[in-house]
């Protein structure tokens, strides 16, 4: 019997936290949108298969288009929104739905919560994400037959590894505006698109951005223009990788924290 | 199972079959122990071997870079020699030849130390033919159970040699760099794999470009580290390369990207400064020749810790307004159309 004055272990509580925020999550309109975002490149890669490849002289390779796909479409674009729309949602949701309640009042700690809802958000955007990208691999990188797609392999597992990490860091910061703010999105949508822009400067600016790092670790450098042309810069991995660490430990660290001790009052 | 696990089952399952059929493809593809764009054949070139050139000839010849430039605008829309070339040997260089790769030896092996290898579909016996009656003083000898054809045999280090290391692929160069090879591919080695400075630069190469090279600093160190200065007032001082990487493509435009890898953070700025300075002094000359405002803004320079990434892309508009004007006939069309 388990001892009722005391709560619920952490792995148990994030556990059933999961599986309930997961059944919520992946079945929803939002993961619906999210999946023609996300799998969009899919019909891009077919109309260059049967359209452009073979009736058209191709202006970009297989390769090149896969780069443009994987780094302004879904690195740049597609998954910060992804993450936006679900990570600020993970507690949002429950406010607004008066359910956060139910989720209080159980003898479970509130970490407990949040690790099982930022773990449920994980594992339904990558459900949604890679097999849209290994698809996407495949339907342009055979588009010649098999040459040179055993070449291309190394850049397909980096790019799933990096969108990973993506999903990851925005997904951590994201959570964190979702518990900080009551209304997070339009703030995230500034983040994206305006914030992330600095990455395109020069100087020291581009390392308060999240792209910057995460464009460091692609091996694709598809063709710019204006100023992401002139001040282009290729952080070193190691570093890039420690301060997606960081951010995803602290963004979450302090989510948690703040959600553990903040006092959630419910409209009537 | 409830519907959202069968999503996220559905999902794993694509992911790992996509993943076990790219590892599949790396394995078992033909270029499965190719590093980087050198092929697995490459990899059987001489050991000595410090800079690996590559050349992509179904991309050239598709590029609109060849289109405009390498054929012949007077005869039959190919190059000049290439219809005899065809006739003599069945090779049609623009359909039958897929990749040229040339590794530059030391320079003490003197200016003929390169080896190349041509990939493509060959019409073996024609071809051997073709070297055996068309070329004056050619001789033959087995090499590994190879025959090499050699040029020129008693003129010492300027012999030259041709083989087909195999059903698709010729190797040319001097004799010994050739039967190197020969004797490598018969033995399975790789001795290229010995220099893992080279080895690392040819995996940094984008893949899918048309033409691509990489140079250790063995090579880069008998570079002149200074060059005169602009009006021949001075010289300028290079900080010295580890490294370079240079890729290219043409197609939708001539975009080439070369990588060099100084000493540390600091010779890299200079080298950028460097690479700055001759493109504020081309913007210069733009005030007497307009089009030079438009390559000096074709070319941008940036650096990462220890190397100098430059990126030139040219608009083939542009290379066409450099282009010297062709004398208009009397119909008012350029000569030669």
């Amino acid at each position: 019997m388990r001892d009722t004055s005391r709560p619920v272990p952490f792995a148990r509580a994030a556990r059933a936290v999961f599986d309930l925020a997961l059944e919520g999550m992946v079945w929803s309109r939002r993961s619906l949108f999210m999946a023609v975002l996300l799998g969009l490149p899919i019909v891009f890669a077919i109309v260059y298969r049967v359209v452009l490849a073979t009736h058209i002289p191709p202006r970009v390779t297989p390769f090149d288009l896969y780069g443009l796909l994987v780094v302004p479409y879904y690195l740049r674009f597609a998954v910060p929104l992804a993450a936006l729309f679900y990570a600020t949602a993970l507690i949002a949701d429950e406010v607004e739905g008066k359910t956060l309640t139910y989720l209080l009042t159980r003898p479970i700690r509130r970490e407990g919560i949040l690790a099982g809802k930022f773990a449920a958000y994980v594992v339904t955007t990558l459900s949604l994400a890679m097999p849209a990208v290994i698809v996407t691999f495949f339907a342009l990188m055979t588009v010649r037959g098999r040459t040179g797609l055993g070449a291309a392999v190394p850049d397909l597992l980096r790019d799933l590894g990096v969108l990973a990490l993506a999903l990851l860091a925005y997904g951590a910061l994201f959570t964190l505006m979702g518990v900080l703010l009551k209304r997070p999105l339009i703030p995230g949508l500034l983040f994206v698109f305006v914030w992330e822009l600095l990455a395109n400067l020069p100087g020291y600016l581009p390392r308060l951005t999240l792209t910057a790092y995460l464009r460091s670790l692609v091996r694709h450098r598809p063709a710019e223009e204006g100023l992401s042309e002139i001040f282009g810069q290729v952080l070193p991995a190691a570093l890039c990788l420690e301060v997606l660490a960081g951010a995803v430990i602290v963004s979450l660290a302090a989510a948690a924290w703040i959600f553990s001790t903040r006092e959630y009052v419910m409209d009537q | 199972m409830t519907r959202s696990r069968l999503v996220v089952l559905s999902s794993l399952v694509v992911v790992g079959v996509g993943v076990v059929g790219a590892l599949g493809a790396l394995y078992f593809d033909p270029p499965r122990a190719a590093v980087g764009p050198l092929p697995a054949k490459g990899l059987a070139l001489p050991g000595d071997t410090q800079f690996v050139m590559g050349f992509d000839v179904h991309r050239f010849v598709a590029s609109p870079f060849y289109q405009r430039f390498g054929k012949d605008r007077q005869g039959q829309g190919r190059p000049p020699g290439f219809t005899e070339l065809e006739e003599k040997t069945g090779l049609n260089p623009e359909r039958d030849v897929d990749r040229i790769v040339f590794a530059g030896r030391s320079v003490d092996k003197g200016p003929e130390g390169g080896v190349i290898l041509v990939s493509g579909r060959f019409d073996r016996t024609k071809l051997s033919r073709a070297i055996e009656t068309e070329s004056k003083g050619v001789t033959f000898k087995s090499h590994e159970g190879t025959t090499v054809y050699l040029f020129r045999e008693g003129a010492g280090a300027r012999s030259g040699a041709v083989a087909f290391l195999d059903d698709d692929t010729l190797v040319l160069g001097p004799r010994a760099g050739v039967e190197a090879t020969i004797t490598n591919y018969a033995g399975g080695k790789a001795p290229v794999r010995a220099n893992a400075s080279l080895m690392a630069l040819l995996e940094s190469v984008k893949p899918g470009s048309t033409f691509w090279a990489v140079g250790d600093q063995s090579v880069l160190s008998r570079l002149p580290l200074s060059i005169p200065g602009a009006a021949g007032q001075g010289s300028v001082s290079l900080p010295p390369i580890k490294s370079v990487v240079v890729t290219g493509d043409l197609e939708p435009m001539v975009a080439v990207e070369l990588t060099g890898e100084a000493v540390d953070s600091k010779a890299a700025q200079n080298l950028a400064d460097v690479v700055r300075g001759f493109v504020a002094l081309a913007s210069l000359q733009a005030s007497q020749k307009p089009e030079l405002k438009d390559l000096a803004s074709a070319v941008s320079v940036t650096t990462d810790a220890t190397r100098v990434h430059v990126n030139v892309r040219v608009p083939y508009e542009l290379i066409d307004s450099l282009a010297p004007k062709r004398p208009v006939a009397a119909d008012g069309a350029p000569e030669g159309r």
